[in-house]
């Protein structure tokens, strides 16, 4: 017996007369939350001390992140018995307030995966364009590069680098820049090929644009709406990967705190201060969760092509 | 097809000189590579003798030369703290990586298929949703901190499992069960989206008309032609397991290769981490290879496409 399912009809509804209310609801929800959370993120960031805009030295930070009070070490948070309400989420082995360091985490995080995302993207969308554009052996080139960068393991590249020039902030900037352009490089020549089709290039080449003109007026305007799609979708995947590298020890050097080398801090006191390691890895899961959610709504919103399954 | 198969080994070859390349020059990215290698306590006959070992004191494109033909050999060279040959420090650790990426592969694809093929089948249902937010909270959380929490509450709060350790099968929970973690998430959605462009075609629908069972339907008709698109992404699936047992294997002190990479890291012994990254190398372009062939094998518009 054929099987038609009522989903099938309810589907159609939705076609022709929108989505249903609680469809609209849910779906303004996964922007919403996701928006308050990295908006929530960014404000940490700026306004982690004010110091920095040449203002006088306060913020949002409770205390001060890199040193402690010895008196005050592995206080639990305030909500749990001994805990004391000026350490909101607990302190570590140095006596150090979880939440300011957090706060100032998110600092490192952020500012390193925007660095990260425009320099691949800006990397990714260039090569993509020409590859795309040009075709041949251009083109079989610079694929063949990227299908390498795509399957070589980042981590190793990670590791190699900080070991020839020593861990820190650029050395993470640098490995996740050389991992990830690959991806840029690959939608955006999908999609260069797909509009060097079109009518509106062919046109332009019989007006007898330049190369150059094509791709910058022509083929780069067509693509920005994939690029910010995909610029939105690997901010978590950024965030993870450079706290994954500072959880390693290769990023930002001791007492500068980052999410991952938080985490890290705490591995070994698990038995005695659970907090030290569970909350920076919670708000480094609810940025990823934030980015990725934004990323599918604008890409169901700006391109339902793209869309997976 | 031979030409296919004799170019892309070709073109993974020239891969495997490139990435050589890029380690020889990495070294001297930061100056002299004694600078990485020597340590400040150091008597200067120590110095030079290491200088020396390492052929340091030869002009560059001779130091180049010998450098290509040790690897062409598969000579990998001495580790500068062990003061041992890293051939024998691999040959000693591989088998722990192995006995740790080989059951949670198998358990992470079975697990895959399994809830991927269910939640496409009884789609929009509790079962898929279910799927869905664990794939999304699974990509969401680092790895590594999952880990440690497993630690948290099974081992320090439940004491049901070891920490560290690898001699009962106890002491295998854990890690293999963070390294599932890792690739389980990807693998399911994709094992999910690939089902249901399956369950979407022509031949399914034929199938149904003509009235055979739908278990026969789905496990039968459907997943032989779900099964492939997972398959093609060997390549990316053996790179997450390599980042895997690289942080699983920090997390739990376990002897592999990871963690002989981190220790080489911090020790700056450079040797190590180079000969790790071409072996590494090594397998995953061989893996690449293979998977081209057998996709091309599959699919005869890719032979002719691709070259």
């Amino acid at each position: 017996m054929l099987n038609i399912t009522p989903t099938r009809e309810v589907k159609l509804e939705r076609k022709i007369y929108g989505l249903s209310r609680r469809a609209r609801i849910t779906r303004n929800l996964t922007l919403i939350i996701p928006v308050m959370i990295l908006a929530l993120m960014v404000i940490m960031a700026i306004f982690t001390n004010l110091s920095w805009l040449g203002l006088p030295n306060v913020g949002l930070a409770p205390h001060d992140p890199d040193s402690g009070v010895i008196r005050d070490r592995y206080l639990p948070p305030a909500f749990m018995e001994g805990g004391k309400s000026e350490y909101l989420l607990g302190t570590d082995r140095l006596g150090r307030d979880i939440l300011s360091r957090i706060i100032y985490g998110a600092r490192i995080s952020l500012s390193i995966s925007m660095i990260v995302i425009f320099i691949t993207a800006f990397i990714g969308t260039v090569l993509g364009i020409i590859a795309g554009y040009a075709g041949g052996r251009i083109d079989g080139f610079i694929m063949r590069v990227t299908d390498i960068a795509l399957s070589f393991p980042g981590i190793l590249l990670a590791l190699l680098l900080a070991v020839s020039i020593g861990p820190g902030y650029w050395t993470v900037v640098f490995a996740l820049s050389i991992i990830g352009w690959a991806g840029y490089t690959r939608m955006v020549r999908g999609e260069a090929m797909r509009i060097c089709q079109s009518d509106f290039v062919a046109q332009a080449r019989v007006n007898g644009a330049s190369a150059w003109r094509i791709m910058l007026k022509h083929i780069f305007p067509n693509v920005i709406n994939s690029l910010i799609i995909m610029m939105t979708l690997s901010v978590g995947m950024i965030i993870l990967m450079e706290s994954t590298l500072s959880y390693m020890g290769i990023g930002v050097t001791a007492p500068t705190a980052s999410w991952g080398s938080m985490v890290s801090d705490g591995r070994s006191e698990l038995d005695r201060a659970w907090w030290i390691s569970a909350f920076p890895g919670i708000c480094i899961g609810l940025v990823v969760l934030a980015g990725n959610f934004l990323g599918d709504w604008l890409r169901d919103k700006l391109d339902p092509r793209l869309r997976q399954l | 097809m031979t030409r296919f198969i004799i170019i892309r080994l070709l073109q993974a070859f020239v891969a495997l000189i490139g990435i050589a390349v890029m380690v020889f020059f990495l070294v001297r990215a930061s100056g002299d590579p004694m600078s990485l290698l020597a340590n400040p306590n150091m008597s200067p006959e120590q110095y030079s003798a290491i200088k020396e070992r390492l052929g340091l004191d030869k002009s560059w494109s001779e130091q180049f030369l010998i450098y290509m033909k040790d690897i062409s050999q598969g000579d990998l060279g001495e580790s500068l703290v062990k003061e041992r040959r890293v051939i024998d420090m691999i040959k000693e650790s591989l088998p722990n990586t192995l006995r740790l990426i080989i059951p949670s592969f198998f358990i992470a694809m079975l697990l895959a298929f399994i809830l991927g093929i269910m939640a496409a089948t009884y789609r929009d249902s509790l079962w898929d949703n279910g799927v869905k937010f664990l794939a999304v909270l699974g990509q969401a959380l680092p790895g590594f901190w999952v880990g440690i929490m497993a630690v948290l509450i099974f081992s320090v709060h439940l004491r049901w499992l070891p920490v560290a350790g690898m001699s009962t099968l106890a002491n295998y929970v854990l890690p293999v069960g963070t390294m599932v973690f890792f690739i389980l998430p990807g693998m399911m959605r994709l094992v999910r989206s690939s089902m249901l462009d399956v369950l979407d075609s022509e031949y399914i629908k034929m199938a149904r008309i003509k009235g055979l069972p739908e278990r026969l339907v789905i496990w039968k008709h459907a997943l032989r032609n779900a099964v492939i698109t997972p398959l093609t992404v060997a390549g990316i699936i053996f790179v997450m397991l390599i980042t895997g047992t690289v942080i699983t294997e920090t997390i739990f002190n376990w002897p592999g290769m990871g963690r002989l990479l981190i220790e080489g890291t911090f020790a700056r012994d450079f040797p190590v981490v180079q000969a790790i990254t071409v072996v590494t190398a090594v397998f995953v372009l061989g893996i690449n290879v293979l998977v081209d062939i057998s996709y091309a094998y599959i699919d005869p518009q890719i032979r002719y496409q691709k070259t």
